[in-house]
């Protein structure tokens, strides 16, 4: 019962938070979301098959969820709004509560029922339930007018990274600190090929091709001279080169080279220099034409399918021999090298894999935004995506997107909104002092890095602890050392 | 802990590859550079000169991070990624301070230099508490439980956060502070110009004015001070036990936390007073100018091999010396790649730096 009640309150919480923060109708989504979070946190019900007492179960703890989320709601209809300028509609209130239980209750009481079935059936079930609120949710975004689709692509960017950076570091246990580059290095590749920079103006297909190729190759170029260092030493290095590309994409733009004398390059614009590539071409499919920034849904349905094909192979990969040799040269070394794994291939194949989810992940940015700039590719960029690994749980796929989820709509979504609010709060109390303060932008670094700290000292395992990884995050004893 | 040869096991030679990769490299991309370079340093010996001073000063301040990151990974082997970010909100404190005491370059010099002195003993002890402080709280606790790669992590994340907190200092509008962080939270803060600039090589076209003299003799009496209390004291003789091994320091009765407590607060210390100073040499300070300073700081201590207190010094000085040539000969936009290129190719070709003996990399 306890663990139920904690779970009906972690979903409760999110919605709360949704509904309190963001306003409209996007306390419909917040019972959503918190019906989606109570069903998966529940613990798997004992005994199996026992239907009834899971519609009950996913009843009671639906209501506590849907009581917090309604609460946020009221708080922030009644409350708030009223203050930074929106006036108290009472039905558009009535519509969001009703909404909320609507959407919220049902898939809480779904999502239990599904836990109680036998593993086989219960994975088929999340896969389904899944499926759905991804597919609909462009739809449903666009019916309660929420404007989030904007947000949600690069979230899904940030994620389809972090599945590539946990090769890297979950998987072979590399801890790479500049994995952002490869980001970088795919976008420009991609915006070279497909852009009148160079008047080479393929398709967006054949250039998120050359964008992974180019990031692979990148990978391993990176990636060799690295190989004899190992832990910190490595985490360092890795730095240095993520810190080295954008400098060297930034200031590549008037490249002379002179071998004596002879003029082979002068004032040559290689990468477009603060200036970065602009414009990018976009993709263009036969029945929706070229894909246009003011329509999001085929957007968002392409990065979801670069995504599902990339989760794929990474899962594949995992259960492979490559896969199994990745984890025991994480594990140890020496004996992986004594068992017979060729450690630098299989070092190097990470390095390489890892920068080529990255390098579709930047093609796709560089055409969604149809620009990029050396400045996006910073080591911020590199230090989010291993918060979001690490908080979902190094070497668990599972996990990096939850913990991605976690991390990207903190970032994208929650801040701004509570920035916006906090700001009209502070206007209307009079108080000019905390005026400038801009919480949105403000605010980030001390999210990424209390992540990091608390997460290192309170569950290193991640949120969703990987079951092979057990022995590089061992979890803590929390027993400080005494004086 | 004895280091073992994994290269014995080995049938690649890993080494040899990286090696080959950044000599192809090198030969490539950096040979007519180079020549450039050198033909015009020799073309005008003035310039060399004056950027060798420059390299000198800097590679002061330099040296006084890189201490502290050669202290603490001497003794936890833990790269202490928030060291940078300490000095820069060393900067900011010591500004704050200098607000209210409310020092102008109008102060006469004898209520100035005191004044000066203090901010700088209080500049110091503040960065030190807060280095105590977060070695108690965010790496104690994970040292010999977690692996390394935790603390490391829980080092980026508290670096993450002292760069959050001097951009909230950013907003500080007490009134005693005088406005010393102006009006806009984000923008770089600028020191009132209370070090003399007389040139004291004045006619001679190269310069190296009075305030670098003081950033350099107060860093020297600094670093001299540190290599004593090492070398010297019996704390320091417990530092150096501890960072040989901790087990049996232990067993000789040596309070192992409370000396490497003793590591941060001396590292946080002279980050603390390096920060002051470049802030006051330079004239300004950004809540993000730590991220670059202690890369360099810590390249600085690779090159002279981590864990030794005078290779740390002479990293430093060649660090900044190097840096100095390279915004003049090559450009200020590289010097960064610059730095971080030196620090791969010490890290692939000798890890152990230029005075660090073969222990280093235990992994």
């Amino acid at each position: 019962m306890n663990t139920r009640i904690r779970s009906s309150l972690i979903g409760g919480l999110f919605g709360f938070a949704i509904a309190l923060i963001s306003g409209g109708f996007a306390g419909i989504l917040a019972g959503l979301v918190a019906g989606l979070i109570n069903g998966f946190s529940v613990p798997q019900a004992e005994p199996l098959n026992n239907r009834a007492g899971a519609v009950r179960q996913g009843l009671v703890a639906s209501l506590i969820a849907s009581v917090l989320t309604i609460l946020g709601i009221v708080i922030r209809s009644v409350l708030i709004d009223p203050v930074i300028g929106t006036p108290l509609n009472i039905t558009s209130l009535l519509i969001s509560i009703i909404g909320a239980l609507i959407l919220g209750i049902p898939v809480c009481v779904i999502m239990c029922v599904i836990r109680t079935e036998p593993p086989a059936r219960e994975r088929i079930g999340l896969a389904i339930v899944i499926g759905i609120v991804l597919v609909t949710y462009p739809w449903l975004d666009q019916f309660l007018n929420l404007r989030f689709m904007n947000e949600v692509i690069p979230v899904l960017v940030f994620i389809l990274m972090a599945l590539g950076l946990n090769i890297v570091v979950g998987y072979a246990g590399l801890l790479d600190l500049g994995y952002a580059a490869f980001f970088a290095i795919g976008a420009y590749a991609a915006g070279m090929v497909s852009s009148p920079h160079f008047g080479i103006s393929w398709s967006f297909w054949l250039a998120i091709w050359v964008a992974a190729a180019v990031a692979a190759l990148f990978g391993l170029i990176l990636g060799s001279p690295t190989l004899p260092l190992r832990g910190d030493y490595l985490a360092i290095v890795t730095l240095g080169f993520g810190e080295i590309v954008p400098i060297a994409i930034k200031n590549l733009d008037k490249v002379t080279i002179n071998i004596w004398n002879y003029p082979l390059l002068v004032d040559f614009d290689f990468t477009g220099g603060t200036k970065g590539i602009n414009p990018i071409n976009r993709p263009w499919l036969p029945v929706i034409g070229e894909f246009s920034p003011s329509t999001p849904i085929p957007w968002y349905f392409l990065i979801l399918g670069i995504m599902l094909i990339s989760i794929f192979f990474i899962s594949r990969l995992r259960n492979s021999r490559l896969g199994r040799a990745w984890t025991a040269l994480r594990e140890d070394e020496l004996a992986a090298g004594a068992m017979g794994i060729n450690t630098v291939n299989v070092k190097l194949l990470a390095f390489a894999i890892g920068a080529t989810v990255s390098g579709l992940a930047g093609a796709f940015y560089g055409s969604y935004i149809s620009a990029i700039f050396p400045e996006s590719f910073r080591f911020d960029v590199s230090v989010m995506l291993l918060c979001m690994v690490i908080l979902g749980g190094l070497g668990n796929m599972s996990g990096v997107i939850l913990g991605g989820i976690i991390i990207q709509f903190a970032d994208r979504l929650f801040l701004p909104q509570f920035s916006t609010v906090v700001q009209k709060l502070i206007v209307a109390s009079g108080n000019e002092s905390l005026r400038e303060v801009n919480f949105a932008s403000d605010f980030r670094l001390l999210l990424f890095g209390l992540t990091l700290v608390l997460m290192m000292i309170l569950r290193p395992q991640g949120l969703v602890p990987s079951g092979r990884a057990a022995r590089v995050m061992p979890p803590v004893k929390v027993e400080v050392p005494h004086d | 802990m004895a280091t073992m040869r994994p290269s014995a096991i080995r049938t690649v030679p890993w080494r040899l590859l990286g090696q080959i990769a950044v000599v192809i490299f090198c030969l490539l991309f950096l040979t007519i550079p180079f020549v450039e370079m050198v033909k015009a340093m020799i073309a005008d010996p003035q310039l060399l000169a004056r950027q060798l001073l420059i390299g000198v000063t800097n590679g002061a301040y330099i040296a006084l991070i890189a201490l502290g990151y050669t202290l603490v990974y001497g003794i936890v082997e833990l790269i202490n990624f928030a060291h940078g970010d300490l000095y820069m909100l060393g900067a900011f404190f010591s500004l704050s301070l200098i607000g209210a005491f409310s020092l102008t370059t109008e102060t006469p010099w004898s209520i100035r230099a005191p004044i000066l002195i203090v901010v700088l003993i209080a500049t110091m002890g503040f960065t030190a508490g807060l280095n105590m402080l977060v070695d108690r709280w965010a790496y104690r606790r994970l040292r010999g439980v977690g692996s390394r790669m935790a603390s490391l992590i829980s080092a980026i994340g508290i670096s993450f956060v002292f760069q959050n907190l001097g951009l909230l200092w950013g907003y500080l509008r007490f009134p005693f502070m005088n406005g010393v962080m102006g009006s806009n939270a984000v923008a770089p803060k600028s020191f009132p110009a209370l070090l003399p600039s007389v040139n004291l090589f004045a006619g001679t076209g190269v310069r190296f004015g009075a305030k670098d003299l003081i950033v350099v003799g107060v860093s020297v009496v600094l670093l001299i001070g540190l290599y004593l209390f090492v070398s010297k004291t019996r704390l320091g003789k417990a530092m150096r036990a501890t960072a040989q091994d901790r087990d049996a320091a232990a067993l000789m009765g040596i309070d192992v936390n409370r000396t490497i407590s003793l590591a941060f607060v001396l590292g946080g210390a002279l980050a603390g007073a390096s920060g002051m100073l470049v802030g006051l040499y330079n004239g300004t300070a950004v809540f993000d100018m730590g991220f670059t300073a202690g890369l360099r700081s810590f390249t600085a201590a690779v090159l002279g091999g981590i864990g030794n207190i005078v290779g740390a010094m002479l990293g430093g000085l060649l660090i900044g010396i190097i840096s100095a040539l390279s915004d003049q000969y090559i450009s200020t936009k590289w010097t960064n790649a610059v730095v971080f290129g030196i620090l791969v190719i010490i890290l692939v070709f000798r890890p152990t730096g230029l005075l660090g003996d073969d222990t280093v990399q235990k992994a």
